[in-house]
Parts: structure tokens; sequence; C-alpha cells
């Protein structure tokens, strides 16, 4: 085949002991900023974009581009552990990811987790080599009307998240609807409920909402739970219990792995949706394809495996639009998008003919990275899921401390800490009154792609929604989410019932 | 209220505990000579944008010919159009060390969004340059031509792109729109990924924008260029007709580039910025990244630079109230 002479030169590129050094680097990095909720991959990657201008853009691209997917690694590691989660793309691993770890299975899930993210980078990566060309094509033909039906397809998932009270499930999302329109508006470019904060300006941050909701929330009603019923959560861990995925549970994993790595490419591929949605569509497709979905958002290894497998295979397949058209997917591939520039490299449809050694390098460079993640994760699975077995009087002063200083580094100030305190008294009365904060985070996320992207095409078409059935990609994304929805709603009963 | 008021304590605490971080930064003392202090250069956008990319430069260029004798540290504080960026600076009244770099949203914010501040509010260093916009279609569209698109346009509607919702591409086109005698169909994007793939895909068949923005599609010939706003293309799209050309010469408003310190900064400091960012201004990097992004040299120094400030916010001020 010779789509491998090239790959082979990037091997050649990727593997001198400079860029090399660079990749490892970058891997370390991309892990701790993930850990560390706040910074995330965007600013991680912004930082240290100066530190790359005196080697070469291969050499540079090769590092941030480790750092981008590193942080994915990362950041499922903390939304695990204690189930905050630092970047959006892994909201969906918290709702069986962390389950696994109060149960006292870290471990399990953390090596879950590591497999299914290296299997997720790869697959995409084989994708990218294999069908970039043709994926180009895809997507070119993303525009509003398609970003809205995929926006509409991701809430369809997320009735998967929606928890046993299906109404205080739709009552989560809506509020999470509702926090998601304060700021300025993009269609009219008025500011809406802000009440004359500069802050808010800019929207509620989603960094200091999410560890607020769900971190803090999370101790607040541990605490409670603690006072009240006798052990809380972490606690309960177990030293007997089995600590690696049972066999039976790699067998469940193994195609969800691969269903997730699939829908993650295609999405990843759509500039501008990227890796939340996929995970989320992912997970939602696992539990509606699950013989057994009621032990789904309680601990099911393919609810974790899914988004997981997704969320990288997302990276991966943002490449495509970042190399191939040079249109960035995502603030983070945004942001490579100016070093390209930075360098002296010009992005689009002509960097991969003028400057293959570059693109190659780093598209070899992802499989060596997703290899060193892969070792590194697994080797450093006994000592994360120690901090699983310690207890919760000690975990929960960190995670707060954890939670605050990730919060004040992602805004910059103390405005990030308020927001993450009001989230996390937030998170606390939903969970003690049964409402879902999934579902709130994940409308909150949606609710932008959404509103924008449905504002937009009825700009476009002059209010008439029949465009929706004039473009075909969008024609048949919509049909295939009406008969998603029509093979039968995920059930009601099914999710996590209280912990 | 006793929760509500040990919270405003502990806030307090961080606030005081924040300065103090803040305070000991800054090495610069009062009786130190201008400037000798590590300098904070908040750029209101995301990194990879136009304004990040013209604030990294200034640094990079500052730096290679040693210009500045400490250190600085560029910071993004994004959001809301370049609210949050410019409110902090504002916040900072008096510190010489805050120097921040502009962009169209910040004559537009004032009026449109009702912030606290106003461009005169801040201490005016130097217009470097202006950003005229591209009009741009996709390669295989069958608006090939500037009149092409004016005469569908007078026909029936056309989606046209851009980035933000009140921006000086907007009001150009509200200009073009009303001279032209169409009516104007304007869809409102978040950034240029979102715009191109939505051109890309025919969702909208005219899009508005920076020419650096554009360089790498339209160099592909993936996207072409039919009009250009300012009076004379950068090289690499020499062939593009300008408004001017086209008899559209006056609805162009252009979108201003430059550099402002925080308020009421004193004029030892300024003069010494004035001075700087003269000698960048000549240096053969600047001139490199001017044609590579696309930029017109547009240069007005100190107080000038305020009173056109003062300018430009009127006419924008004046676009927006016509446009509505």
């Amino acid at each position: 085949m010779e789509i491998l002479v090239p790959l082979m030169n990037g091997f050649a590129v990727a593997l001198t002991p400079l860029n090399l050094a660079y990749l490892l680097a970058g891997v370390l990095m991309g892990t701790l900023v993930g850990i560390l909720p706040g910074l995330g991959p965007t600013a991680g990657i912004a930082i240290l974009l100066p530190a790359t201008l005196h080697v070469e853009p291969v050499t540079a691209i090769v590092m941030l581009a480790a750092i981008y997917y590193g942080a994915m690694y990362g950041a499922t590691i903390t939304a695990i552990l204690i189930n905050t989660p630092g970047v959006p793309a892994v909201v969906a691993s918290t709702f069986d990811g962390h389950p696994l770890a109060r149960k006292g299975r870290a471990g399990a899930a953390l090596v879950m987790q590591a497999v299914a993210s290296f299997v997720g980078g790869m697959t995409g990566l084989v994708l990218l080599v294999l069908i970039a060309p043709f994926a180009t094509v895809f997507a070119t033909r993303f525009g509003p009307p398609e970003f809205f039906v995929l926006s509409a397809a991701g809430m369809i998932a997320m009735g998967a998240i929606l928890g046993a009270d299906r109404r205080s499930g739709v009552l989560s999302a809506l509020l999470g609807f509702a926090l998601a329109t304060i700021g300025l508006d993009v269609g009219s470019g008025q500011p809406r409920f802000t009440f004359g904060s500069a802050d808010l300006l800019a929207g509620v941050p989603f960094v200091p909402l999410a560890i607020g909701v769900f971190g803090v929330g999370e101790v607040l009603h541990a605490i409670r739970g603690q006072n009240e019923a006798g052990p809380g959560p972490g606690s309960e861990a177990s030293l007997s219990r089995v600590n690696v995925p049972t066999s039976a549970e790699w067998a469940e994993s193994r195609p969800a792995m691969l269903r997730g790595s699939a829908i993650g490419f295609v999405i990843g591929v759509v500039p501008g949706v990227g890796a939340t949605l996929a995970s989320l569509i992912a997970y939602g497709v696992e539990k509606a394809r699950s013989a057994s979905p009621e032990r789904f958002g309680d601990g099911a290894m393919a609810g974790l495996a899914a988004p997981e497998a997704a969320n990288n295979a997302a990276a991966s397949g943002a490449m495509v639009p970042l190399l191939m058209l040079g249109v960035p997917g995502s603030a983070a591939t945004a942001v490579l998008l100016g070093a390209f520039l930075t360098w002296g490299l010009l992005p689009g449809p002509l960097l991969m003919t003028e400057n293959p050694d570059f693109a190659w390098g780093l598209i070899a460079s992802m499989v060596l990275g997703n290899l060193a993640l892969l070792t590194v994760s697994l080797v450093a699975v006994p000592a994360f899921s120690a901090i699983a077995r310690i207890p919760f009087g000690l975990v929960a002063p960190i995670v707060i401390v954890l939670c605050v200083v990730g919060a004040a580094a992602s805004t910059g100030g103390a405005f990030g800490i308020i927001v993450m305190w009001a989230g996390g008294l937030l998170g606390y009365a939903m969970k003690r009154f049964g409402f879902s904060t999934p579902a709130l985070i994940i409308a909150f996320v949606l609710a932008p792609l959404a509103e924008d992207s449905l504002r937009q095409t009825l700009v476009i078409s002059g209010g008439s929604p029949t465009i929706f059935l004039d473009r075909p990609v969008a024609l048949v994304l919509g049909v295939l989410t009406l008969i998603a929805v029509a093979r039968g709603p995920i059930r009601a009963s099914s999710s996590k019932g209280p912990p | 209220m006793t929760h509500r008021s040990s919270l405003a304590r502990r806030l307090g605490t961080l606030a005081v505990l924040g300065l103090a971080a803040c305070t000991g930064q800054e090495s610069g003392r009062d009786d130190a000579p201008y400037p000798s202090g590590r300098l904070q250069w908040t750029i209101p956008f995301g990194p990879g944008g136009g304004n990040d990319r013209m604030a990294r430069t200034l640094i990079e260029i500052i730096d290679q010919y040693e210009l500045y004798p400490a250190a600085i540290e560029p910071s993004n504080r994004v959001g809301g159009s370049g609210a949050q960026g410019w409110g902090w600076i504002f916040a900072r009244r008096g510190d010489p060390y805050q120097i921040t770099t502009i962009s169209g949203s910040f004559l537009t914010l004032p009026f449109q969004a009702g912030v606290p501040w106003s461009p005169a509010d801040f201490t005016p260093v130097a217009l470097l340059a202006s950003d005229d916009a591209v009009v741009v279609v996709a390669a295989d569209a069958p608006l090939t031509t500037f009149e092409a698109f004016l005469a569908t346009a007078r026909d029936r509607p056309v989606a046209i792109g851009g980035v933000g919702a009140l921006n000086s591409d907007v009001l150009t086109l509200q200009g073009l729109a009303r001279q032209a005698g169409f009516t104007l169909r304007y869809v409102s994007f978040n950034g240029f990924g979102a715009l191109s793939s939505a051109l890309l895909s025919g969702a909208v068949e005219v899009v508005v924008t920076s020419p650096g923005e554009a360089i790498g599609l339209l160099q592909a010939g993936t996207i072409r260029a039919i009009g250009y706003a300012g009076d004379a293309p950068p090289s690499w799209m020499a062939e593009v007709p300008t408004f001017e050309t086209l008899g559209y010469g006056d609805v162009v408003v252009s979108m201003p580039r430059g550099v402002v310190l925080a308020p009421g900064v004193g004029p030892e400091a300024q003069a010494w910025w004035v001075e700087t960012m003269r000698r960048v201004a000549e240096t053969p990097e600047w001139a490199d990244y001017l044609e590579t992004a696309g930029l017109r040299r547009e240069e007005v120094y100190g107080d000038a630079f305020g009173e056109a400030l003062g300018e430009l916010e009127r006419v924008f001020r004046t676009a927006f109230e016509e446009g509505r």
C-alpha cells in the first residue's frame, strides 16, 4: 500500500531522539494537566507554545499534540477517582467510572480506561491514515443545520443519563440549558442575564461549574452520608475485591470499545463538535444496546469503555479537519492551528502535500504517544487506585483544595472560585433531592451548540424549517436519530439508584 | 445570614491573598526608573486568533531586539468578545505594567454590551494596523465575482457568514447592503472554524473574514476571494478587486489593531511605549507579519491615537444605530 511509505517516513521523523524526548515530555505534561482539574489541554498548549519556538515545527507539534491527547487520559483519572471532570469530554466517563471507584474497583476502572483510551486513540489513527481523504469530504458537509441535528442526537443520548426519576432528570437538564443562556449572545451580540457583571459576559465558565457540581457536590454529599448513614463513599473500598476487570467485563467492553471508537472518530472529524458529544453518544448507544441497561450508572464496565474509546478516537479524528482543511475543530486544535502560523507553516489543504514530514511525523508520533500513555497509565494504576483507599476524611480536604485551585486557575481569579462554590452547593442540593447532575452538565455543554446552530440555520433559511430536508447529510442524520428514538426510548427506570 | 458573612469573609481573605500574590510578582517600584518590572500583557481573545497572533508577534519582536528590560508575561483572558480581558485591564488603573492589544469589539462593547468602560478611558499608545475584511466564496460556488454576488443578493436573499454579531465587518456589510440595494441576511458564528465549515458545506454562500484567517484556504484554492475592503490587498492576493475599484469604497469600516495601557498611566510610561512601538513598527519582522496576516500598516501614536479611537467609536456607534 502506497500509504505506508509516508507513514514509515513519519515514523523515521518521530523516532529521532529529540522528537521522542519532546513526545514523552508532552505525554507526561498532558497527563498531569489532565489530572489537575482547571488548566485543561487548551491552556496547557497555550502556556507551552512559546517554549516550542526554538525547535523544529515537527518537534513542537509532536509535543503540543501529546499534551492534547495526554490530557484526555489524565482527566479521566480524576473523573473516575474523585468524580471531577476537568474537561467536558470526560463527563461521560464519570457516569460509570466513579461508581466503580466507589465500589472499591478503582484499579479495574483505571485499567479499563487506559486500555479503552488506547484502543480508541489507535483505531482513530488507523482510520485517519486509511480514510482521511474521504473523511475530508465528510467534514466539508457540515454547516449549521447538520450541527443542530447532531446536537439533537446528543440530547436524545442524554435520555440515557436522566436518572431514576425522569421528571427530575428533565428538570435538571432544563436548568443546565438555562445556565447556558447566560452571557453575550452570539446571534445578536446582546448580553443575557448578566445583571451588569462583566465576568458573566463570557457566560458561566465550564470548568469551575463542573468541578463544583461534581467534585465539591460529591464531597458535601458524602460528608452528609457519613454523618447520617455510617461510612460514606470511598471508605467502603475493600482490598480483597478483584482489582482488574473480570473476563466478563472484558467481554462486554470489547465491542463497546470498538463501537465507541467508530462513533468517536466520525464525530471527531466534524469540525467543532468533538469529543464531548462523541463520548456522550457512545455512552447512550452502549446503554441502549445493553441487555442489562440497569447496571449503567452503577458501575458497568462497558459504560466506561465506550465513552473513553470515543473521546480518544475523537482526538484522532479532529486531526482530519486540522491537517487537511486547516479548520480547527475545538479550542485546543485552534491553538495548534495558531501555532502552525507562528512556526511559519500555512495551515490548510496544502499542508499535507507541502509538508509531508510534518503531517506524517505528527501522525506517527501519536501512535507512539498512545503507546507511551498506555504504559504510563498501567504502571500508575496501583498508585492511583491507592488514592481510592485513603480514608474519606483525608481525601475530602485534598479534593476541595484541588477544586479551589483548579477553579481559580481556570478563570484566573476569584470569580471561578465563586462559581465553583455555587456549583458545589447546587450539586449537593441536586443529589440530596434526587436530581441528575450529569444531565445538568451535559445540557449545559450541548445547549450553546444547539442554540447557535438552530438560530444560524433559521437565519440562513429565512425561518423555514424545510432546510433540514434540503440538505442530504442533515436529512440522513435526522432520520437515523428518529430511528434511534423509535426503536424504543431508553428505559427510565434503568439508571442508578441512590448511592 | 451567618453563612453568607462567613463566605464573604473567606472570599475577602482569598482576595487579600490574591492581591498579595500579585504585588509580590511585581518587582517594579514607584521610585525605580520606568520600565523595570515584569510586564503583564493581557490578550483578551483565545490563542491562535488575530489579536493573540499580533500580541505574541509584538512580544517576540520586543524580546528579539531587547527593547524591554524585564520579563513580559502574556495571558489570554478570554470571554465576552474581549470584555473579560479589557475589563481586567480597566480595573488596574494607574498600573504602568498592564498593557493590552485591541480589536474591533473594543469599540463596540461599550454601547453593545454596556461594559463600564469606554475606549477613551485607556491610556493610548499606538494604532499599528488596520484589519480590512475580505469577501470570500467557496471555489466551486456559482457566485464567482463580486458583481454576481450583488446581483444575486438583489434577486434573492444570500446567507452571508462572519464571526460575531457586531464588528467592523458587519458594519461594512450593512453599508454595502444599503448602497447596493439588497437585504442583508447575516449569520453570526463563534469562530473561524465553524464559519469556514459552514462556507465549505454550502450552508452560507458568502463569508466576510480577515485575510489572515483565510490565507490557508485561499492559497490552496479551496475558497476564492471576490472583494477586499482595504485600499491595497496583500501581495499574495493582489489580483482581488478592492471595494474602492468596485465602487463601494465609502462603505468600508476598518478594524483597528493597536496597543493601549491601563487607564490613568502617567505620561512617562506612555511616552516610553510610544517610542518602543515606533521601533517595533520599523523592524523587518513586523513588516513580514503585516504581510502574512493581511494587515494594512496604519500608524497613529500617543494622544493622537486616543483621538482617533474616539472618532472611530463615533463611526461605529453611528453605524450601529443606523443598522438597527
